[in-house]
């Protein structure tokens, strides 16, 4: 006897509804739980609270942002999902990782009633990336797993190198634009 | 008589897969399906497409175009729904497919020329198709597709 786990079913997966921030980069859209996001700011907005990290460890990070006496490592969207490279004009700062991902913009807040589990087929990144697959509005859409943005790993290597290297992007660059 | 009793020919599935024609051992077919949404998000698992979604079941869709054709499919409405067994697991998967197959039954003959994924071959009133292992099909695919990495990457 052999059992079917592929062809994902609502029947086998958790119906209970979530508020989700949906968000695009590029041409794809992607949601994420509100419940992992701390705050959502536009780029122009947040000045000199952006620090350029002096060494980039972590091709996807280039930046640090300070947030009520938290630093928040800035995961470029793009790079992360191996996009090609957009015009990011929002920032999601994300609450239970020290964590801000830079996305081109936010669609909707949606409520979403069914997550599945993403097909055993897929075997690469996107299995740390997301947390399942959902349908919103007919589309499916990948809901992101917040913790899948940086790994414990590169978590640590950043920390270590953001405390010996740091340097406010205002005074290197005058701008604290984001990219 | 000589005749095999009725149950006991094989059947197969046949479909066209841009300008190939193949058959599939229709054991391995679970539907065929008529989709007009590929749905499609960013992934690093090669061969898949995207996913269409069949009676609120998520497919992953598996371009074969790579390991039959030597070029990636175009883009389909038809998708052919197959079982794979990985171990004692059963996955199913949609192959993109142009326009509608056909259920035949028949005696499959050798394979009419040597390739890495025909196990054997029909003859439909004079036409002789190639009926595909569809495992081998996607080691094929899997190779051409690794293959093109790596001449883009030595292009670059």
């Amino acid at each position: 006897m052999t059992q079917s786990h592929n062809s994902v079913s609502a029947a086998s997966n958790n119906r209970t509804t979530e508020q989700v921030v949906v968000f695009s980069i590029g041409e794809f859209t992607f949601a994420i739980s509100a419940a992992a996001i701390q705050e959502i700011r536009n780029t122009d907005s947040l000045g000199g609270m952006v620090m350029e990290l002096e060494s980039v460890v972590v091709s996807k990070v280039r930046h640090i942002i300070e947030r009520d006496s938290r630093s928040y490592f800035v995961v470029s969207g793009f790079d992360h999902f191996h996009l090609p490279s957009s015009r990011p004009t929002t920032l999601l700062i994300l609450a239970k990782t020290p964590t801000a991902v830079l996305v081109d913009r936010i669609e909707e807040m949606a409520e979403m009633r069914t997550i599945v589990t993403l097909p055993r087929s897929f075997q690469g990144e996107e299995r740390v990336w997301y947390r399942g697959l959902t349908i919103l509005d007919g589309r499916v859409v990948p809901v992101v797993d917040p913790k899948g943005f940086l790994t414990a790993n590169e978590l640590h290597t950043l920390e270590q190198t953001a405390t010996e290297h740091q340097e406010p992007v205002d005074s290197v660059h005058g701008g604290g634009e984001l990219s | 008589m000589n005749e095999e009793p009725l149950e006991r020919v094989p059947s197969f599935v046949v479909a066209q897969i841009g300008s190939r024609r193949i058959a599939l051992q229709s054991s391995s077919i679970a539907e065929l399906i008529l989709s007009p949404l590929l749905h499609t998000f960013p992934h690093t698992t090669s061969l898949i497409v995207g996913v269409v979604v069949r009676r609120g079941r998520v497919l992953p869709v598996l371009d074969m175009g790579l390991g039959l054709l030597g070029v990636p499919s175009t883009s389909a409405k038809f998708y052919l729904v197959i079982e794979r067994h990985i171990g004692n697991v059963a996955d199913r998967y949609a192959i993109p497919v142009d326009g509608e197959c056909e259920l035949v039954s028949g005696i499959m003959f050798p394979p009419k020329d040597e390739s890495e994924f025909a196990i054997g071959s029909l003859d439909l009133a004079g036409n002789v198709i190639d009926v595909i292992d569809f495992e081998k099909a996607i080691a094929r695919s899997l190779a051409v597709k690794s293959e093109n990495v790596e001449t883009a990457e030595a292009l670059q």
